[in-house]
C-alpha cells in the first residue's frame, strides 16, 4: 500500500531521482560497470542466415545469454554503421571478402584473432581455403582477421528451359547485350553487385581503375540495359519471375539467390558462371566469401570468439548452409563430417555438381576503385 | 517582492515537462539530426564537419526532379481515385447498407493487420503471368492478357488499395456528421436529391473529405513498397532514392537533404491546403 503521507511532490521527487539513477547507470560513469557484464550478450551484424533461431537458439541456451543480430544485404551499409559509431554495439561483424583487410583493419574497426586458436578451423576446410587463407589474413600475412564459412559464384541467372546453360555460359555477360533479350531480362536489387555485372556487360574489368572512356561506357551500358530489363526486385521477385516465365535470366545472381527456387524444385533456375569475361585473367565470374571478424569494440563480449568456433562444428556449419532466405555452399563441406549431412536434394539446391569449376572461372570479390562514381552513375540511370 | 514569471510557474506546464522532454528526445531531435546532416559533406558520416549546401546543389542539378514528380503525381492520382471510389462507398456504409455496414467495415479493416508487403506480393501473385488473373483469364475464356505487372498503373492501382481504408473511414464519419433533419429539410423546401447532394450533403461532409484526402496524400507521397514490389522499380519515387542514399549510395548526407525536400514540399502543400480550407471553420468550430 502506499504510504498516504507520500505527497504528489516527493513521488514526483522520487520517481526523478530514480530515473535519474537509471539513466546514469546507463550512459554516465557506471556504464563501465554496465558494459562489465556483457559476457552474457553478444551482438552480431551479418548477412541473412546468422540471425535465424536455427542457428541462435542453440548458442544461446547453452551459454544462457541474449544474442541480438541484425540482418543487412549489403556491405558498405554494414561498415559504414561501425563507422558512424556503431563499433561500441557490435561485437561480430560478417561482410563479404574485401573489407576485413582492407578496409576495416586499417581503419581499426575490428581485431585480429588468436591464430593459434583459430587457423587450425581452416585446415579441415575446402582446399581453397586451405590456411593462411588470403582473405582472412592482413596484408602482411601475420594477423589472421576473421573465420570464413558461406560462399559461392554471383554472376547471373538463366531459366535453362528458354536459355540453355551452354549458350549462356559460352555467351557470358555479352548475353545482355544482346537486342532480342529486351523485356525478358530481370536486375536484382543489389546495387553494389549491379555496378560489377554493368561494368562486366560494358566490357571492362571493375576492380580496376577506370578510364574517362570506360565510365562514359559505363554510364550508355546502365542506361540500356535499365531501358531493356522487365523489372528490378528481390530475390523472391526474380525466382518468381522466372518460375511464371515473365523473364528468362536475371542479373546479378548465382548460387545464392537460384537456390531457394531450385530447393523448391525448380532445377531449371540456375547460376550461370561464364566461361570467359573481362576480369583478370579473362575470367567471366565473380565470387564471394563471407569473413566473419570480431569487432574492436572497447566493450566486446567474450562470446564473439566462442560464437566464431560454434558456427565451425559440422551441423551449425549445415545449419548455415540451409538457414533461412538462401542457401549457400560452407567452407566446412571439406570436413566430410561436414559434406555427409548434405542430402542429394540441398548439394542439387546449391549447385555442387558444378561448384568448382564455377569457382575456378571467377575472380573473387573486390573493392571497386571509383564505386561512388559508377553507383551515381547507375542511380541516376534509374530515373532516366 | 517580484513574483517570478518563469515558464514553467503554472503547474500545467510543470506537468508537461516530461512528454515535452520525450517529444523533443524522440521527435525532434532526429529531425533536427536529418536537417543537421543534409548541410554535411558529401558521404560523411558525422555532424561536425564544416556545413555546406553541395547536397542541395546536387539534387537541384542531376534528375531527381523525376522521383519527386513520381511521388507527387502518384499520390495527388491516389488521393483524387479514392475520393471519387470512397464516397460512394462511405455514403452506402453510413445510409444504406444497415446492419451490413458493419461486416463490410469489418472486411475494410482486417487486411491492415496483415504486413502491406505480404499483401502486396499476394497481388503479385494474381497479376503475374500465368497468375490467378491472366491464367483464368486464358483458361476460361482463351484471353491473354498484357502486361500490368510491374507497369505504373501497377503502382497506382497499389497505391489505392493500400491506401483505402485512410481516405474511407474519415469520409465515413464526414457523411455520419450530416444531420438527416438537414436533408429532411432540404426535401420538405422541393430540392431535387441531386441538389441535396450537392448543395446539402456535399457541402456538410467536406471535413471527412479534407482530413482523408490530406491524411491519404501525405501517407502516399511517403510510398516505397508499391513501386518496388508491383511497379519492379519501373519508376523511382523519392522515398527511394532517400532509402538508396542511406543505403547502397551511404551518402547520408544527401538522404538527409533529400528527405528534408521532400517534408518541405509536403508541408508547403499541405500548409496551402489548410489555408485554403479552414479545417476548424468547416468543422464548426469557429
Amino acid at each position: 500500500m502506499f504510504d498516504s503521507k507520500l505527497s504528489r511532490r516527493d513521488f514526483l521527487k522520487t520517481s526523478a531521482s530514480a530515473a535519474a539513477t537509471l539513466a546514469a547507470t546507463q550512459v554516465g560513469p557506471f556504464a563501465g560497470a554496465a558494459h562489465a557484464a556483457r559476457d552474457k550478450e553478444l551482438n552480431i551484424l551479418c548477412w541473412e542466415g546468422y540471425n535465424s533461431a536455427q542457428v541462435l537458439d542453440p548458442f544461446r541456451s547453452s551459454k544462457s545469454a541474449t544474442v541480438k543480430a541484425e540482418s543487412l544485404t549489403n556491405d558498405p551499409t554494414m561498415i559504414n554503421r561501425l563507422r558512424a559509431g556503431e563499433i561500441n554495439v557490435w561485437d561480430l561483424i560478417n561482410v563479404n571478402n574485401p573489407w576485413a583487410r582492407k578496409i576495416m583493419l586499417p581503419e581499426k574497426l575490428i581485431k585480429p584473432l588468436d591464430r593459434a586458436k583459430f587457423e587450425p578451423y581452416f585446415a579441415k576446410m575446402m582446399p581453397q581455403f586451405k590456411p593462411p587463407y588470403k582473405w582472412a589474413m592482413d596484408d602482411s600475412g601475420k594477423d589472421l582477421l576473421g573465420m570464413a564459412q558461406r560462399f559461392g559464384p554471383y554472376s547471373f541467372v538463366v531459366n535453362t528451359d528458354k536459355i540453355s546453360r551452354k549458350t549462356a555460359e559460352d555467351q557470358g555477360w555479352d548475353l545482355f547485350n544482346d537486342p532480342k533479350l529486351a523485356g525478358r531480362f530481370g536486375i536484382l536489387e543489389s546495387d553494389d553487385w549491379n555496378v560489377f555485372g554493368i561494368c562486366c556487360i560494358a566490357g571492362f574489368d571493375p576492380y580496376q581503375p577506370h578510364t574517362p572512356e570506360q565510365v562514359a561506357k559505363f554510364e550508355e551500358t546502365a542506361k540500356r540495359i535499365l531501358k531493356n530489363k522487365k523489372v528490378v526486385g528481390d530475390i523472391a521477385t526474380m525466382n518468381q519471375a522466372m518460375i511464371s516465365g515473365e523473364i528468362d535470366c536475371h542479373l546479378t545472381g548465382g548460387t545464392y539467390s537460384a537456390s531457394p527456387a531450385r530447393a523448391d524444385g525448380h532445377l531449371n533456375l540456375r547460376g550461370v558462371t561464364p566461361n570467359k569475361g573481362p576480369l583478370a585473367g579473362g575470367k567471366g565470374g565473380i565470387a564471394w566469401i563471407e569473413i566473419t571478424s570480431v569487432v574492436n569494440n572497447p566493450h566486446g563480449s567474450p562470446l564473439a570468439e566462442q560464437f566464431l568456433e560454434y558456427v565451425q562444428a559440422p551441423e551449425v556449419a549445415h545449419t548455415v548452409a540451409f538457414a533461412e532466405g538462401t542457401f549457400n555452399p560452407v567452407a566446412q563441406m571439406g570436413n566430410p563430417e561436414c559434406f555427409k549431412l548434405f542430402t542429394k536434394d540441398q548439394l542439387e539446391a546449391i549447385q555442387w555438381d558444378s561448384l568448382e569449376e564455377e569457382m575456378a572461372r571467377s575472380v573473387e570479390y573486390d573493392i571497386v576503385p571509383d564505386y561512388d562514381k559508377l553507383l551515381d552513375i547507375w542511380n541516376a540511370a534509374k530515373k532516366s | 517582492m517580484i513574483e517570478k514569471t518563469s515558464v514553467l510557474a503554472q503547474p500545467g506546464r510543470r506537468a508537461a515537462l516530461p512528454i515535452m522532454v520525450l517529444l523533443a528526445l524522440g521527435f525532434v531531435a532526429p529531425l533536427l539530426a536529418v536537417v543537421g546532416f543534409s548541410f554535411m559533406p558529401a558521404r560523411t558520416f558525422g555532424l561536425w564537419h564544416e556545413p555546406t549546401l553541395e547536397n542541395y546543389e546536387t539534387i537541384f542539378s542531376d534528375n531527381t526532379y523525376v522521383s519527386l514528380f513520381w511521388s507527387l503525381g502518384l499520390a495527388s492520382a491516389t488521393v483524387v481515385l479514392l475520393a471519387l471510389i470512397c464516397y460512394p462507398v462511405a455514403y452506402g456504409l453510413v445510409r444504406v447498407f444497415g446492419r451490413w455496414s458493419t461486416v463490410l467495415t469489418l472486411l475494410f479493416t482486417i487486411p491492415l493487420v496483415v504486413s502491406e508487403n505480404i499483401r502486396l506480393y499476394g497481388w503479385v501473385l494474381f497479376f503475374i503471368k500465368g497468375g490467378v488473373l491472366p491464367g483464368t483469364l486464358r483458361t476460361l475464356f482463351g484471353v491473354e492478357m498484357g502486361d500490368f505487372l510491374f507497369t505504373p498503373a501497377a503502382v497506382l492501382f497499389g497505391m489505392v488499395y493500400v491506401y483505402l481504408p485512410f481516405m474511407l473511414f474519415p469520409m465515413t464519419l464526414g457523411i455520419a456528421m450530416v444531420p438527416n433533419q438537414m436533408r429532411e429539410a432540404a426535401r420538405d423546401l422541393g430540392a431535387t436529391r441531386w441538389q441535396v447532394f450537392r448543395e446539402v450533403e456535399l457541402p456538410l461532409s467536406t471535413p471527412g473529405l479534407m482530413i482523408g484526402s490530406l491524411l491519404t496524400f501525405v501517407l502516399a507521397v511517403g510510398a516505397i513498397a508499391e513501386a518496388k514490389v508491383l511497379g519492379g522499380q519501373r519508376i523511382i519515387p523519392i522515398t527511394h532514392d532517400i532509402e538508396i542514399a542511406f543505403t547502397y549510395a551511404q551518402n547520408w548526407p544527401l538522404g538527409a537533404a533529400l528527405a528534408v525536400l521532400l517534408m518541405l514540399v509536403v508541408s508547403v502543400l499541405v500548409l496551402i491546403v489548410l489555408r485554403r480550407f479552414d479545417l476548424d471553420q468547416i468543422l464548426g468550430k469557429r
